[in-house]
């Protein structure tokens, strides 16, 4: 029998500020967070966590040690541990981590590569290279909060954290765990904003809007949340912020977009047998995923319209990690969230709040 | 719970392109590390590594990178050796589990070099050949509309990519399933581990005194999984049972492992107690064994934490000597050695453990291939950010 996964706690980094109230205000107002990059960041518009700061969170020492997407991730986590009443030490061996990202090592992986491929080994840095791996998040996350539990990176494109998110579910269904931490997070760093504009995959002028095909606007930050199974959050007291429903994929059996959008049609469908109060979308602004999602506006023309997230916080920044957030964040009670990719595995899921 | 079997292997290893060539140069003792060909890092003191050649007709486009060549390449000797029946059943219950590690890369240093010597670069390339792309390329071939799992967990990513399957194939959610990985080298895994003083620029000594660090590698290793009633309706050949998996973090250093094995010892327990086996029903551990002086110590140590006087019955073997340190593959090949050890109750060799470190206590298979009774085989694999992964598998004995 399938235990009830719910989710206690939350914490957010994104590119409106840090916490769930500058999100939740971010959500209600619907105001785009994009802005010129700084340099250091890359080159055009993005949603940058510019006014994120890891002071009197992180230790200075670790500080600087650590890669922007796991200071990201340090802070989410430890948000959502305080917002769901929980000490991780004490969970320990019964924690465990799901971390989805989908950029997350590319940061220290381009500051290590410039300067060998420019100077030779002289060049490398040892510091660097511990971060150029995506697992090494979920290392920093293990060390600062005490999890000894089991721990997976999943990659799964625009849809990473949804495959952490199915990944968690099922540790807790086998009973392995009590509790597993899930995290989207990715940052940003200069040659993606190069590719994006190379590849005329980003936005050349103005902000993104789904269905305009003009393109999308990358963005970074963290959502970090603690699932629990049901019979475990009771026990303890603990508020209950949302029961997840269900977390579905199917992949693609042809690489036409047609098949993408057919597979993510019926992952939404086999989840929500009723219509939702609210739909949180995947797409960005670019053809390659809202080619995807549009399809399914036809078919279920009873749901709500979907809200998208991407074009306040932009893509990447937590791989569906913010759609997530925004399902958490929006009034509605029963909320679907479909992921599209741009290939792979389709992902939707349904959160219910009580 | 259903039980889970390993109907199909496939490995494309610096030894062989395929399972049974690579098998058979193992328990020979042949070593697949030699000198360093398919990148030119002149600068660097280590100038050894254990590569692959490729075929020119080796399967994949003529833009697939490396590693999509050298993971289907393993996949269609796992299906050939598992005969799958691909055109019936419900694609949906198929899925891919491909542990990554640096898969792509390759394609993201090309464009580096060239915009840092003021050429245009092919920036298409580094967005669209990212490390889901192996996954990718393996679902297509196999048809597969369930699961496309990428794993990103370093050098322990393909062993929980057989986790992950495994719990799928159990619970019911799958009927087939692909899992292992795929590794290429290239200069950033090359440069780094160089500037950690972790490479050796020797063949590596798992388990020796003098181990000074280890050898990069490159190969992919794919095992198909599937319930048991159904590989039997089929009339299925089945090579081991998958037992279930553990897994843990250190909660200790970035890099280094835990010095007394902790993280890893509690994922070797974790193993056990999922798969229901007794540490004294263990008879192999296919070592993570990377030859580092920190790795194989606190190594043995977890072994020995984990299996108590057990321990000290066990074989273990470190395929590293061998196929020096295949990273995202490395789990996978530790996963195939075992199953092969399995089945033809031999265990494969440590090459040049000449002179044991007193601290590895354990018998090591040094030398030479071993024959000996197996029936139950753990294999290691151990990663930066001391994530640690344990599968358990069982030999198949027709029940």
């Amino acid at each position: 029998m399938r235990q009830e996964t719910v989710i206690t706690g939350m914490g957010l980094v994104l590119p409106c500020g840090t916490g769930l109230e500058a999100a939740g205000a971010s959500w209600e107002t619907g105001t785009p967070c994009f802005a010129p990059l700084p340099e250091n960041l890359g080159t055009g518009l993005g949603a940058a966590c510019t006014a994120f700061s890891a002071s009197g969170i992180i230790p200075p020492m670790q500080s600087r040690r650590l890669d922007r997407p796991s200071r990201f991730a340090w802070v989410a986590a430890g948000q959502a541990f305080q917002d769901a009443g929980v000490d991780p030490a004490r969970l320990g061996l019964r924690l465990g981590v799901a971390v989805g990202t989908m950029t997350g090592g590319n940061e220290p992986t381009e500051a290590f590569l410039r300067p060998y491929l420019a100077k030779g080994p002289e060049g490398a840095s040892p510091m660097l290279f511990a971060n150029c791996v995506a697992v090494a998040i979920s290392g920093y996350l293990s060390t600062a909060f005490g999890i000894r539990g089991p721990s997976v990176t999943q990659l799964a494109r625009e849809a990473s954290a949804l495959a952490a998110l199915e990944q968690a579910r099922r540790w807790l269904d086998m009973r392995l765990l009590e509790a597993v931490l899930v995290v989207g997070v990715d940052g940003l760093f200069p040659v993606l904003s190069e590719l994006l504009h190379r590849t005329r995959l980003s936005v050349r002028e103005g902000l993104p809007v789904v269905g305009s095909r003009r393109g999308l606007l990358p963005g970074e930050g963290a959502q970090a949340f603690l699932l629990e199974t049901r019979d475990h959050a009771e026990a303890r007291g603990a508020r209950i912020r949302a029961s997840l429903r269900g977390v579905a994929a199917l992949s693609p059996a042809t690489p036409e977009p047609s098949e993408r959008s057919r597979v993510l049609a019926e992952t939404a469908a086999c989840l929500t047998p009723s219509v939702p109060d609210a739909w949180i979308g995947g797409s960005s602004g670019h053809r390659i995923l809202d080619e995807v999602e549009a399809p399914l506006l036809s078919l279920f023309e009873r749901w709500p319209r979907p809200r998208y997230p991407k074009t306040l916080w932009g893509e990447f920044c937590g791989s569906g990690g913010q759609l997530l957030a925004a399902a958490l964040l929006d009034p509605g009670r029963r909320v679907l969230v479909t992921a599209p990719a741009s290939f792979g595995c389709q992902y939707a899921a349904v959160l219910e709040k009580p | 719970m259903r039980r889970v079997v390993v109907t199909g292997l496939g490995m494309v290893t610096s030894l062989g392109l395929d399972t049974e060539t690579t098998w058979r140069r193992m328990r020979a003792g042949d070593c697949g590390i030699g000198p360093l060909r398919s990148l030119s890092l002149p600068a660097e003191p280590v100038q050894i590594a254990a590569q692959v050649d490729l075929p020119a007709d080796a399967p994949g486009g003529r833009r697939s990178n490396k590693c999509d060549r050298m993971a289907l390449l393993a996949l269609e000797d796992a299906l050939a050796q598992s005969g799958p029946d691909l055109d019936s059943g419900d694609p949906r219950r198929r899925g891919v589990f491909q542990g990554a590690g640096t898969s792509g890369l390759p394609t993201g240093e090309a464009y580096l070099l060239d915009r840092m010597a003021g050429k245009r670069g092919r920036a298409a390339d580094p967005v669209f050949q990212n490390s889901c792309g192996v996954t990718d390329v393996l679902g297509l071939r196999l048809g597969a509309m369930g699961p496309r799992s990428t794993i990103m967990n370093a050098c322990s990513s393909s062993l929980m990519a057989i986790g992950q399957a495994w719990e799928q194939v159990a619970h019911g959610d799958l009927d087939l399933a692909v899992a292992g990985g795929a590794e290429a080298l290239c200069r950033m895994t090359f440069a780094g581990f160089s500037c950690l003083k972790a490479m050796d620029p020797a063949p590596c000594r798992p388990f020796s005194r003098d181990r000074a660090g280890l050898n990069l590698g490159e190969g992919a290793v794919h095992l198909v999984l599937e319930p048991l009633n159904l590989a039997k309706a089929r009339g299925a050949g089945i090579l081991a049972e998958v037992l279930g998996y553990g897994a843990s973090m250190d909660a200790h250093h970035p890099t280094a492992p835990h010095p007394e094995g902790d993280g890893a010892a509690r994922a070797i327990q974790m193993a056990l107690r999922v798969s229901g086996l007794f540490a004294e029903e263990v008879d192999l551990v296919s070592a993570h064994a990377t030859a580092t002086p920190a790795n194989d110590g606190s190594e043995t140590l977890a072994i020995r934490r984990a299996l108590g006087d057990a321990a000290k019955r066990v074989s273990v073997t470190a395929s590293k000597s061998q196929f020096g340190h295949t990273l995202g593959a490395a789990g996978a090949v530790g996963a195939a050695t075992a199953v092969l050890c399995l089945r033809d109750q031999v265990v494969s060799p440590t090459l040049r453990l000449e002179d044991p470190d007193p601290l590895c206590d354990l018998d090591c298979t040094p030398l030479a291939a071993r024959e000996r009774r197996l029936g139950v085989a753990l294999v290691n694999a151990f990663a930066f950010g001391g994530n640690n992964v344990c599968l358990a598998l069982r030999r198949w004995e027709g029940r």
